[in-house]
């Protein structure tokens, strides 16, 4: 198990295992619709992001800009999901983790840690 | 004059009685606000009875109403959204409804000169509830200037129920065993004089990333608000503590971009933050005050914890927004 990224936990604390997706565009969501149920979404500066829809199936969020006040960070809280906004993450092409396995857990200060587990 | 008494499709932000059914939930607080006193951008909500004669009378009514019976599946969207927004772009607005937009567009000139701009919010019916939220699905437009770009914008708005991420949000609602139609969702729209905002802040006037509520969290950023609610840049944060407004944490953000007025047509544009406004903090410690005091004071008149969205013009506050926040677990 390996920490690939660190940033800003902004809803739930809960420590959460799941298959790492990375999500660009609507087209995505759609794909991605009847199967995000365990999944934790990448994300990364795309402006407005689409992910709401599919977040109360999702296992965790994870976005590369942002803060606690975004959109996204607020649905999360209202799904009760683990989110980590404003992650600085160690590797440069994201779409890599597709598939992967990631955690997130909280540390002190609301620091929100992203895993990769294999 | 009180022009209110003699409009139907149309409410002044000022002198008017809150009323989520007919103004959405962002018009009618913004009322409320006006109300209790504090600086709203002036301006007018075009109310849900103008959604619902649209759909009723433009000449593309009954073809638009028809698409939104449509039993549609996730991989349906991207067609079916865009042709509902072709349609509703493509009709006229009735004539009772637009000769009351256009009298409030008038008036507002009137009072506040010719050469102000106007921003264009949608309220819908259903967004911002407190059991699924809408916060942030439906569309803004920004700088709209002749009054054909203000009715563009407000038949943009009342597309922006039917875009993509609209749509699939009714979908997942479904398999929660939520049955809504597109047909149950009803849109105002909120036109307001657009505020030049030199700083964007949002309050949040008790600390929801860890939910104490002794302490209160600020985002901001430099120029325009719309690089808050979407993840385009990281802001400043800021930890307030309640009791005496002093600040507990301060992070300065990258904000590497902001959001201004397109100096060519109507909207907007990103530019580069130069290197010392990037480093420096977006709000000064009398701001953070004045903030903090405007906060509890809405928080005050709505009886709960808010999410508030400011703009500061040549150090003026104003309030764009005020809404409950529904998820502390205090």
């Amino acid at each position: 198990m390996k920490v690939i990224g660190k940033g800003l936990s902004c809803a739930s604390k809960d420590e959460v295992t799941g298959e790492l997706v990375y999500i660009q565009t609507v087209e995505d969501v759609i794909n991605l619709f009847d199967t995000a149920e365990g999944k934790i979404c990448l994300i990364e500066d795309a402006g407005t992001t689409t992910l709401g829809p599919i977040l109360s199936d999702l296992t965790g969020i994870v976005c590369t800009t942002g803060s606690g006040g975004s959109h996204l960070a607020i649905v999360s809280r209202e799904f009760d999901l683990p989110c980590i906004m404003n992650i600085d993450i160690d590797i440069e092409d994201l779409t890599q983790l597709n598939g992967k396995t990631g955690k997130i857990s909280t540390e002190e200060d609301n620091a929100g840690i992203l895993y990769l587990l294999n | 004059m009180n022009l209110n008494k003699y409009l139907n499709y149309v409410n002044f932000i000022t002198r008017s009685t809150p009323d989520p059914a007919l103004m959405g939930g962002k018009g009618s607080n913004l009322v409320k606000l006006a109300q209790i006193g504090v600086k709203v951008p002036p301006g007018f909500i075009v109310n849900v009875n103008s959604y619902k004669m649209f759909l009723e009378k433009s000449e593309y009514g009954e073809q638009i109403k028809e698409l939104l019976r449509i039993d549609y599946k996730a991989k349906d969207v991207l067609p079916l959204s865009s042709n509902i927004k072709d349609l509703i772009l493509r009709s006229g607005i009735p004539e009772g409804v637009l000769n009351e937009v256009k009298l409030s567009f008038e008036q507002i000139h009137e009072n506040f000169g010719s050469e102000i701009s106007f921003a264009v919010r949608s309220s819908a019916s259903i967004e911002d509830s407190s059991q699924f939220s809408f916060a942030g699905q439906a569309d803004t437009f920004l700088y709209n200037k002749s009054f054909d770009d203000v009715i563009k914008s407000i038949k943009e708005c009342w597309a922006s129920l039917f875009s993509p991420g609209a749509m699939l949000y009714l979908l997942q609602m479904r398999k929660k065993g939520i049955e809504l139609s597109l047909l149950d969702i009803e849109m105002a729209v909120v036109v307001q004089e657009m505020i030049n905002s030199h700083i964007s802040s949002t309050l949040f006037t008790v600390n929801v990333l860890n939910n104490d509520k002794n302490s209160m969290y600020i985002i901001s950023t430099w120029g325009l608000g719309e690089t808050l609610a979407n993840n385009i840049i990281v802001p400043d944060s800021l930890i307030i503590d309640r009791k005496d407004f002093k600040i507990m944490k301060e992070e300065i953000g990258k904000k590497k971009k902001k959001s201004i007025q397109n100096p060519e047509r109507s909207g907007t544009i990103m530019v580069e933050n130069d290197p010392f406004s990037r480093k420096s903090c977006s709000l000064n410690e009398r701001q953070i005050q004045q903030i903090c005091k405007l906060g509890l004071e809405i928080e005050d008149a709505f009886g709960s914890p808010q999410d508030i969205e400011l703009a500061i013009e040549n150090d003026i506050v104003y309030i764009l927004q005020s809404r409950p926040i529904t998820t502390l677990k205090i």
